[in-house]
């Protein structure tokens, strides 16, 4: 590792003359090989969960998977591998942001990520950052933010990897990676492909999940060239394509289908001066929609929405201690379909981040963000948040932010209801969290809280007779979170423990209820066990009650148990072999009322690599 | 464990003689359970999730239980209800999401049968000729494919036989062996009633009434009520609800227009006047008036269902659609609120039982 820093500092700074402190370089070189810089940068007092390779490989591809089984997110998932929606710390889907390599990729239409069209295979990372995120990362950063992002490695190397799994009901996934550099190159390429039946049975009955079917393919392509000891140039490009029939419930029959495609590319140039970096993005997103409400006929809705980005990011460094940063961004985005006629919008927006470290362990950023956007008013937003350790193991982070998140295309302009009156959602918050930190335990406790006014909810409207988005809710979600990680080693036993729990209250202020579908308690709870070659982990998931309309729904229990074994040959090849069980009790369990999940299935993957 | 067994024991013993004593100061009140007298109302619940019900309200509105098929049958009734019809000791409940049709016994409501296959997005019942005529949208996105589906009442069995409808078959009355059905439109508008033949299952007649007719009252004097409540204003070309009076003898029309921003709905008739609901207030007309009436009976209510029995009016409100729903009880010769009563989710249809 020592060389391969080295090789970059010569690289890039060869030419310099005055001599950088080690964390200036080391702050240099993040530049040049991730993705979402801020995120490492200016999020000192939030809490950042980050999962890696061996994390994300050992779960299924779904985000919804993967963060169900290893965050203290919530989903809502509509039957196994439909629409899924996050609750973040008792927030709604819509106030949850994704960010794909540092842009907030929350659909123009209904300001949502659906879980279930993100596959996890093709990112080196996955980043969760717990709380209000609007000055970073723009509108619907309210609970948190979910990171996707594609790191280049410019080190030498060309590297495969090929798999392929088969489980129950038909699914099938095939999967090919591939990575190269040679120090003035990186690339990376993603192909990841799943197609399943899910035609699971419901257990206790003679039914099976109808309609269920799905396939969908994630292609990823990145690209960095250095151009000179001071210029690098990257590309992203990610293509997503997802055909999915929409599932019966128990109670109602379904033939729907729903194809969609989400495009987005971005071009990215960093130039690295001594005093300051500064980073210009050319962005473009695309995502379209056909909905077919009978399978068998050419008869569908559509809608699709377009997005053009531009976004400089100028990173002034005073001192080893104090930078200035300030980003603005202007963006244009473009919407049509059955629903609405061509609503367009014009955005900008300016931020400003303060970040300092007056001693070794304090450290503390300032942020301030104002939009300007075309159909409406939006409000100034600020956070700031800090870091001390305050003795050796233990540091105390705070965070408090002001959020916002903009009116959708669809609140605006649908036909019938759309309401061009809207405001934004407002939404203040506190966040106090502890990390406690020994050489193989890691512990961290985060308490919350989180005010939002204005909510945007649907509602009936009894002089047109039809319904309309009004800003008419206010919201109040508290709550805590722990996690905890553990590592113990016996000569060439490895354990490995990972567990988090949540617990958080929500309220609906004007009916003074809880609000729907979120679990006060949920926990999960990852094991494995590692010695040479062979690796065996159990995973399991609480998720408490949740209370949905006119009822309750209960909670459930399930678990997860894997082994893989991992085969070198001489030459640089190597097999790993995974199998996987998952739902080993056969619990009965809906996520959402009236679907039922899928009974205990099996899965195999083989994994070659070199 | 014992105590507590024994405290379980004494308990139990002072409510029989707590309910014995009720019983005997006051008059005997029926049971629960049994649903003979009073009023039904179906709830739609919210679309796709499958919550919708029934609930009993006693005439005297001092009982109320909602959800009375899932207790009597331990099974949840199906996704959106949309209306409930009476035949002999049967009811018939549409749902719509469900694709079925729950037939339950309407006094004890113990599910009898259900009509799970040949119906797509069906919507109301009526009776004629020994078989009820249920309407049927089919694909909301497809105009040609809707459709009266028959079922043979001696058997309860839905009949091969299907009869083709124009765009969007909404509610159907039975005026003896003749059938109408308002066309309301589905998923677009629609502005026409068909008259069908019970005997030889034909569509006989098409008559024009106004866009998008909702609701289809028979009176005493063969005449057909129909109430248009006209396109709404988003689809770009609104126009005014109508009140059509169609002479059943010859199918002739009269009607009376409302003004392009009005749209009411819930067309009530009983002993020759009639009443509706139009943005938060309802208004009565005598059915031999000329005009229609320009001022409200009262006003100030939500309603999602409304309808008139012995002089009183009902009506319910669904609120927000996740909250639970109001029943509003009006005297009419006074028009002053007798009660209300809290109901479930998306209350819509009222029957007398």
């Amino acid at each position: 590792m020592k060389h391969i820093t080295l090789f970059y500092l010569l690289l890039l700074f060869g030419s310099v003359a005055i001599a950088q402190t080690a964390t200036d370089s080391i702050q240099q070189l993040d530049e040049v090989i991730l993705s979402d810089v801020k995120l490492r940068r200016y999020n000192n007092g939030y809490k950042l969960t980050i999962l890696g390779d061996s994390i994300l490989r050992k779960n299924n591809s779904s985000l919804t998977d993967v963060l169900r089984f290893n965050s203290n997110i919530y989903f809502r998932e509509n039957g196994y591998g439909m629409v899924s929606s996050p609750s973040f710390r008792g927030t709604n889907a819509s106030q949850t942001a994704v960010v794909w390599n540092g842009i907030n990729i929350n659909s123009q239409l209904n300001g949502q990520v659906d879980f279930n069209t993100i596959s996890s295979s093709n990112y080196n990372t996955i980043s969760i950052r717990s709380g209000g995120g609007s000055v970073q990362y723009g509108s619907g950063a309210i609970g948190g933010t979910i990171h996707l992002s594609n790191n280049l490695d410019f080190d030498t190397h060309f590297n495969h990897s090929v798999q392929l799994g088969l489980g129950s009901f038909e699914t099938k996934n095939a999967r090919y990676n591939t990575s190269f550099g040679n120090g003035t190159w990186s690339g990376s390429l993603g192909v990841a492909y799943v197609d399943s039946d899910n035609d699971y049975k419901f257990l206790g009955t003679d039914r099976r999940n109808e309609n269920g079917a799905f396939n969908n393919l994630d292609l990823n392509l990145n690209l960095g060239y250095i151009i000179s000891a001071k210029d690098v140039v990257k590309l992203f490009h990610q293509n997503f394509r997802n055909d999915r029939e929409f599932s019966s419930t128990l109670l109602a029959p379904s033939n729907s289908k729903y194809e969609s495609q989400d495009y987005r590319s971005m071009l990215e140039w960093i130039h690295i001066e001594n005093t300051y970096t500064s980073s210009l993005k050319a962005v473009h997103l695309l995502e379209q929609f056909k909905y077919f409400e009978n399978k068998d006929l050419n008869n569908f809705s559509e809608g699709h929405a377009n997005t053009w980005l531009l976004k400089h990011h100028y990173k002034r460094h005073f001192s080893k201690r104090l930078t200035l940063s300030v980003i603005t961004d202007y963006s244009y985005s473009t919407a049509e379909g059955n629903s609405f006629a061509n609503p367009k919008r014009n955005a900008f927006s300016a931020t400003a981040i303060v970040s300092h470290r007056p001693s070794e362990k304090v450290q503390y950023n300032v942020n301030v963000r104002k939009d300007v956007i075309s159909d409406f008013k939006s409000p100034l937003v600020f956070s700031g948040d800090l870091s001390y350790q305050l003795v050796k193991p233990y540091t105390i982070k705070f965070n408090a932010s002001k959020n916002f998140r903009v009116p959708t295309f669809n609140d605006l302009y649908w036909n019938p209801g759309g309401n061009l009156d809207l405001e934004p959602e407002e939404s203040y918050q506190l966040d106090l969290g502890h990390e406690l930190k020994f050489k193989n335990i890691a512990f961290k406790l985060n308490t919350f809280y989180i005010e939002t006014s204005d909510l945007i909810q649907w509602r009936p409207n009894t002089i047109s007779g039809y319904w309309n988005p009004v800003n008419i809710a206010n919201a109040k979600q508290y709550g805590l979170e722990a996690e905890l990680g553990m590592t113990k080693q016996l000569e060439k036993h490895i354990l490995f423990l990972s567990t988090s729990y949540s617990y958080t209250e929500t309220e609906d202020v004007e009916k003074n209820q809880r609000l729907f579908y979120v679990p006060v308690h949920k926990a999960n709870m990852s094991l494995s066990y590692n010695y040479k070659a062979f690796t065996a982990f159990y995973q399991h998931l609480y998720n408490g009650e949740v209370e949905i309309i006119g009822d309750t729904l209960d909670g459930f229990d399930i678990g997860n148990l894997g082994v893989s074994y991992t085969i070198n040959t001489k030459k640089e090849l190597s097999y790993i072999a995974d199998f996987r069980i998952n739902n080993i009790y056969n619990t009965y369990y809906e996520n959402v009322a009236l679907r039922p999940m899928p009974n205990r299935n099996f899965n195999i993957k083989l994994t070659l690599k070199f | 464990m014992t105590t507590k067994k024994l405290a379980l024991f004494f308990l139990s013993i002072t409510l029989i003689f707590t309910s014995c004593s009720n019983d005997d100061d006051t008059t005997p009140a029926l049971p629960l359970g049994d649903y003979e007298n009073g009023i039904l109302i179906s709830h739609e619940g919210n679309f796709g999730q499958g919550n919708a019900s029934v609930s009993f309200v006693s005439y005297d509105l001092m009982t109320t239980e909602n959800g009375i098929f899932n207790a009597v049958n331990s099974s949840p009734l199906g996704d959106t209800a949309q209306s409930i019809a009476f035949n002999g000791n049967f009811a018939y409940i549409v749902l719509n999401v469900s694709n079925t049709i729950e037939i339950v016994n309407r006094y004890t409501f113990e599910s009898v049968g259900t009509i799970s296959t040949g119906l797509n997005n069906p919507r109301h019942i009526a009776f004629a000729n020994g078989k009820g005529f249920v309407t049927n949208w089919g694909d909301g996105t497809v105009t040609t494919d809707d459709y009266l589906a028959i079922i043979d009442l001696s058997t309860n069995m839905l009949d091969a036989q299907t009869i083709s409808v124009e765009e969007g078959p909404e509610e159907i009355v039975a005026d003896g062996n003749q059938l109408y059905v308002a066309h309301q439109g589905g998923f677009s508008q629609n502005n026409i009633v068909s008259v069908v033949d019970a005997s030889s299952n034909m569509v006989t007649a098409t008559i024009t009434v106004g866009d998008v007719p909702n609701t289809l009252q028979l009176d005493a004097s063969g005449n057909l009520w129909v109430l248009s409540e006209g396109k709404p204003a988003w689809t770009g070309d609104e126009t005014g609800g109508m009140l059509s009076k169609i002479n059943t003898s010859n199918n002739s029309v009269t009607s009376f227009d409302f003004g392009t921003s009005e749209h009411p709905n819930y067309l009530a008739e009983e002993n020759g006047t009639l009443y509706y609901y139009m943005a938060g207030s309802v208004y009565k007309m005598d059915s031999s008036a000329s005009t229609l009436p320009t001022s409200a009976e009262f006003a100030g209510v939500n309603f999602y269902g409304m309808t008139v029995n012995n002089s009183t009016l009902y009506g319910v409100d669904a609120v927000d659609f996740t909250s639970n729903g109001e029943l509003y009880v009006y005297e009419l010769n006074t028009n002053s609120l007798v009660d209300s009563v809290t109901l479930s989710i998306i209350p819509s249809g009222i029957y007398f039982n």
